[in-house]
């Protein structure tokens, strides 16, 4: 595997030379709005000072219509996802984003004129959103999919900013400043790295009458992002278009290759597998979302129409298939219920005597009250069964390892899916690398693709994730 | 014998349970160093579960936790054990276990989570029985309420079922479904009885909080819920980690050092396993141990300067010792099937005998349809029977839907009779004495048990009950109480109301050993609700000291 990190570094080196010839100062890069901000140094002024503060006019009448427009925009595009700290205020900012380049922090997209976007035009907005440019001329990190947002129409971009500016609560705090090492903290670079990335052409037209075929690509592509993890990165983290939703890596979890093959990808769902996944998150027999796909489910797509999901759906399905160099078989056809008596010695030990515990212990006592001892669940499938599951029929045993860490907490509508993690933080159970290893190896190997020999090493890596 | 290390905090604590660990977690958090001594090890859930699954006797809820030298505790509630030995006319009646380990007995606790009614605290001036608290039910409201969102209470809403004891806010999470035997009982009481069934309030998820899931009604609560969404001190205790609190188990403490006036604490010793001994220096000592525990504590560290035991000049110490000693009965119910044990163990009760006049006469009583599952003992009984094949599960299965279990929690009065003493016989591995208790249960009580009894009898017959097999005597809760009284006069009490000594001013109990009565509710809330009320006081004398 190439080290991305190390290529994109050398590149962005590269790039800041040529940048920095384009670039404003790198030092009035520090919030939003610089010009504005005591945060930044008084030698950092920057010429981009905005030149109006008030949003563009909105005609009476259609206001509403503009704003709940707006309002649907910003849940397919799912921007609350990152711009949300846990626990924190909507759109406030402050959520740590682990990247290859180091960690980035999201920035305060509320409309407030000192902390957040309120001095942005519509213009400067539209610069930010589908081209990655600041109010005050700097670039952003492509964390921000604006190479997807790209694709959005003139129309759902005013919108989206009338809902900004109109319905979004002003929130008063500027959370940390990203700071990343040296050549990535100088953010001209990111001009290159705009020149070789792909991104979406704007579609035109009015997204609303779309066809529902061009409509699920809209929504895939330029709204849901879902290339932004789906699709693997080549050596310059762009997304490789053709490997296109082909599965890729992100942050410790795996999201899948989910093209049509009916191998390596979800080519055997059907479109209302698809809707049902998206709607809560849950197909049973099939799979669960976690992690980010978790928060995806749960910020956007379970919100979205279900003419829209059915529009989506339809346009993952015919979505070219892409085989896989390690998947050879559906992810979710593996497996069965595991019955075999339980022998037991009927003494306990004495409390303090914490020796290692063989892998079905450990799955007993850690696992079997929920998912059963056989694997299969609860019949009402709030705890899924390990069998006929992509997570464990996957030969990448990465979200198992994860999901294992950081367990599932997942809201859609009334329902409430968690799943506590076991990491080092767990007020239910700390399992150690080597459990977690010898669990993930028992699970796999019990109910899934086969024992994965995942190493107490390996859990260590994705623990730091 | 001594240690290098230099064990210092601003407050030490002794004991790391539901007391112990959420008075370190709020001293932490204001900034207060906090050493936690814990006699026991430190042991997580996985253990406990595979003991559990090992284990012949399920319902045999000490057994999954067998103890250590060092620490011993109740081996199980049978009569006589190795370590608490009883006396007296009722020693059956005071056989309680607990554990002692990081974490402490909500290991094994069954999640009831009452409050205690106003009433409880004023016993004498109401009823001119028993004593009053050196506080009041209001004092203790808002740390109720923290108490019940620190450990995830929950609860009917008081505007439907109004529990008596006054809310401030509603309960942190609703209410638990009630399961399908206790919406027989309920229907029965309703329509033969004047009685009512309400909702227990509950320390237990019924949704995702605090990071651990909702509850599943696994039935074994006691001894151990496998997936963490009960309460239990462990979770303060990580919680207090988290927040920089030291947590040393295996430390045994066997001696308070005071200065020379004998009115401050400077330190306390510990043994560890070996027998090490090692001292720990402090401002403020908490005693945040079992009931038992704790007055065993204060008597092994008597010397010149306390003869009788430490806080101990009003010869209290170790006196006045309650429980909600009840009666128990199980019974084939002739009427329609129950199928208990769906859902926690203990989730409604009839709480029509929680107060009343008759109090200046009787204990109060609470009591529990237990909502265990029956099928061990259904078969037992089939067995026993002598049935065979079809007939055999037939007759597991009819048992197993009809059987109904009752007990009660009979309110106890502080006789200072009833009294803890250092065993002169008998040493645990480090040559500390175990505790022996003479138990006679208190005239008022058994009143309260023989009116329980009479109430028994009446629901057996309106559920056309038969077989009825009554625990011989009296049934112990667990709940032991009262070893370390509070009081306002330090010539008849250990401690004031906000729990600190009235020996030492820098030395605050925090366990069920304060109790002044014991009124009827399970005893853990008002541990916690009392815990963090010295919290609250150690935090105001220490951040403006």
């Amino acid at each position: 595997m190439p080290d991305f990190a190390k290529t994109f570094r050398a590149l962005l080196v590269a790039g800041t030379v040529l940048g920095t010839v384009l670039a404003v100062p790198a030092a009035a890069e520090s919030a939003p709005d610089a010009p504005a901000s005591s945060a930044a140094p008084a030698s950092a002024a920057s010429p981009a000072t905005p030149s109006q503060t008030t949003p563009a006019p909105v005609v009476a009448g259609e206001e509403d219509a503009v704003i709940a427009r707006g309002a649907y925009i910003a849940t397919a595009a799912d921007c609350v996802a990152c711009h949300t700290a846990k626990d924190g205020k909507p759109f406030a900012g402050g959520l740590k984003v682990a990247t290859p380049m180091g960690d980035i922090i999201s920035t305060n997209i509320t409309p407030d004129s000192q902390h957040g976007i309120g001095k942005y035009t519509e213009e400067q907005f539209d610069q930010a959103v589908r081209h990655g440019i600041r109010a005050d001329g700097a670039n952003l990190y492509p964390v921000m999919p604006y190479v997807s947002y790209a694709g959005m129409t003139d129309q759902d971009m005013k919108a989206l900013y009338a809902w900004f500016m109109h319905r979004v609560q002003p929130v008063a705090t500027t959370p940390p400043e990203t700071s990343l090492p040296f050549p990535a903290s100088v953010r001209s670079a990111m001009k290159v790295w705009n020149m070789l990335a792909s991104s979406e052409k704007p579609a035109t037209g009015d997204s609303a009458t779309f066809d529902s075929q061009k409509r699920g690509e809209y929504l895939a592509n330029a709204l849901e992002h879902c290339g932004t993890c789906h699709t693997p990165r080549n050596f310059m983290l762009g997304e490789k278009q053709d490997r296109y939703l082909g599965g890729g890596s992100l942050g410790g979890w795996y999201a899948p290759n989910i093209t049509s093959s009916k191998t390596a990808g979800i080519g055997d769902w059907s479109e209302d597998d698809l809707v049902a996944y998206l709607k809560t998150g849950q197909v049973p027999g099939r799979a669960q979302a976690a992690g980010p796909m978790g928060e995806a489910v749960e910020h956007s797509t379970s919100k979205l129409t279900d003419t829209d999901l059915h529009a989506l759906a339809g346009y993952l399905r015919q979505v070219p298939a892409l085989e896989d160099d390690i998947e050879r078989k559906a992810r979710d056809s593996f497996g069965q219920a595991f019955n075999a008596p339980d022998i037991r010695t009927a003494v306990p030990k004495r409390i303090d005597d914490l020796a290692e515990m063989s892998p079905d212990r450990i799955f007993d006592d850690n696992c079997a009250a929920c998912h059963q001892r056989n694997g299969a669940g609860t019949d009402d499938h709030y705890t899924p069964s390990l069998f006929s599951n992509s997570v464990t029929g996957t030969l990448r045993p990465d979200n198992l390892i994860m999901v294992i860490l950081n367990g599932v907490d997942r809201t859609t509508g009334k329902d409430h899916a968690f799943m506590p993690g076991f990491n080092g933080q767990s007020e239910v159970e700390r399992l150690s690398d080597t459990e977690i290893a010898s669990l993930v190896n028992y699970v796999m190997g019990t109910f899934g693709s086969g024992d994965p020999h995942v190493t107490a090493e390996k859990v260590a890596e994705f623990r730091k994730q | 014998m001594s240690s290098e290390e230099n064990l210092s905090a601003d407050v030490v604590i002794v004991g790391s349970g539901v007391a112990g660990s959420s008075i370190a977690n709020e001293l932490v958090r204001a900034g207060i160093s906090v050493i936690v001594l814990e006699a026991g090890p430190r042991v997580d859930r996985q253990h406990f579960v595979e003991n559990f699954r090992n284990l012949e006797n399920k319902p045999s809820y000490q057994e999954p936790f067998p103890a250590v030298p060092w620490a011993p505790h109740p081996p199980n509630q049978i009569t006589p054990n190795e370590y608490l030995h009883t006396s007296g006319p009722d020693a059956e009646a005071y056989q309680q276990v607990y554990l002692r380990m990081i974490g402490g007995t909500t290991w094994h606790w069954a999640g009831c989570a009452w409050r205690y009614l106003p009433s409880d605290f004023e016993l004498k001036s109401r009823y001119g029985q028993g004593r009053d608290w050196a506080l009041k039910y209001d004092d203790l409201e808002p740390f109720y309420y923290q108490a019940e969102v620190t450990m995830g209470v929950c609860g009917p809403d008081p505007a439907v079922e109004d529990l008596g004891s006054p809310r401030k806010q509603p309960y942190p999470m609703e209410a638990l479904p009630i399961s399908f035997a206790a919406q027989q009982f309920r229907k029965l009481i309703d329509e033969k009885t004047p009685w009512r069934v309400v909702h227990e309030p509950q320390a237990r998820n019924t949704r995702p909080y605090a990071n651990r899931p909702t509850c599943e009604g696994h039935n074994n609560c006691m001894p151990i819920c496998p997936i963490g969404a009960m309460y239990n001190g462990s979770y303060s205790v990580y919680d207090a980690e988290a927040a920089g609190a030291k947590f040393i188990p295996n430390a045994v403490v066997y001696k308070i050092e005071r200065d020379a006036a004998n009115k401050r604490v400077t330190a306390v010793q510990y043994f560890d396993p070996d027998k090490g001994s090692h001292r720990v220096t402090g401002k403020y000592f908490v005693i945040a141990a079992h009931c038992i525990e704790t007055a065993k504590l204060l008597l092994v560290s008597a010397d010149e300067q306390s003869p009788d035991g430490v806080a101990n000049s009003s010869g209290h110490v170790g006196r006045n010792m309650m429980d909600h000693t009840g009666v128990q009965v199980t019974f084939i119910s002739g009427d329609q099937a129950l199928w208990p044990g769906r859902g926690p163990l203990e989730t409604n009760v009839i709480d029509n005998f929680r107060d009343g006049d008759w109090r200046n006469e009787r204990g109060a009583y609470l009591v529990h349809m237990v909502d265990d599952n029956q099928v061990d003992l259904a078969t037992q009984m089939a067995i026993a029977k002598g049935y065979v094949g079809r007939e055999l599960e037939e007759q597991i299965r009819y048992m197993a839907a009809h059987t109904v279990r009752l007990f009660s929690h009979n309110e106890a009065l502080p006789d200072p009779n009833n009294r803890l003493t250092l065993s002169k016989t008998k040493k645990d591995a480090l040559g500390i004495p175990h505790p022996d208790v003479y138990y006679k249960l208190p005239e008022y009580t058994v009143r309260s048990c023989e009116h329980t009894r009479k109430v028994f009898r009446e629901l057996i017959g309106h559920m056309h009950g038969t077989e009825e097999q009554w625990t011989p005597g009296y049934f112990p809760q667990d709940h032991p109480s009262g070893s370390t009284i509070m009081g306002v006069d330090p010539r008849d009490s250990v401690v004031d109301g906000h729990c600190r000594t009235h020996d030492h001013d820098n030395l605050f109990i925090a366990s069920s050993s304060v109790f002044s009565t014991v009124g009827t509710g399970n005893i853990t809330l008002t541990v916690a609700a009392l815990a963090l009320r010295v919290a609250d006081t150690l935090k105001k004398e220490l951040t403006h000291a």
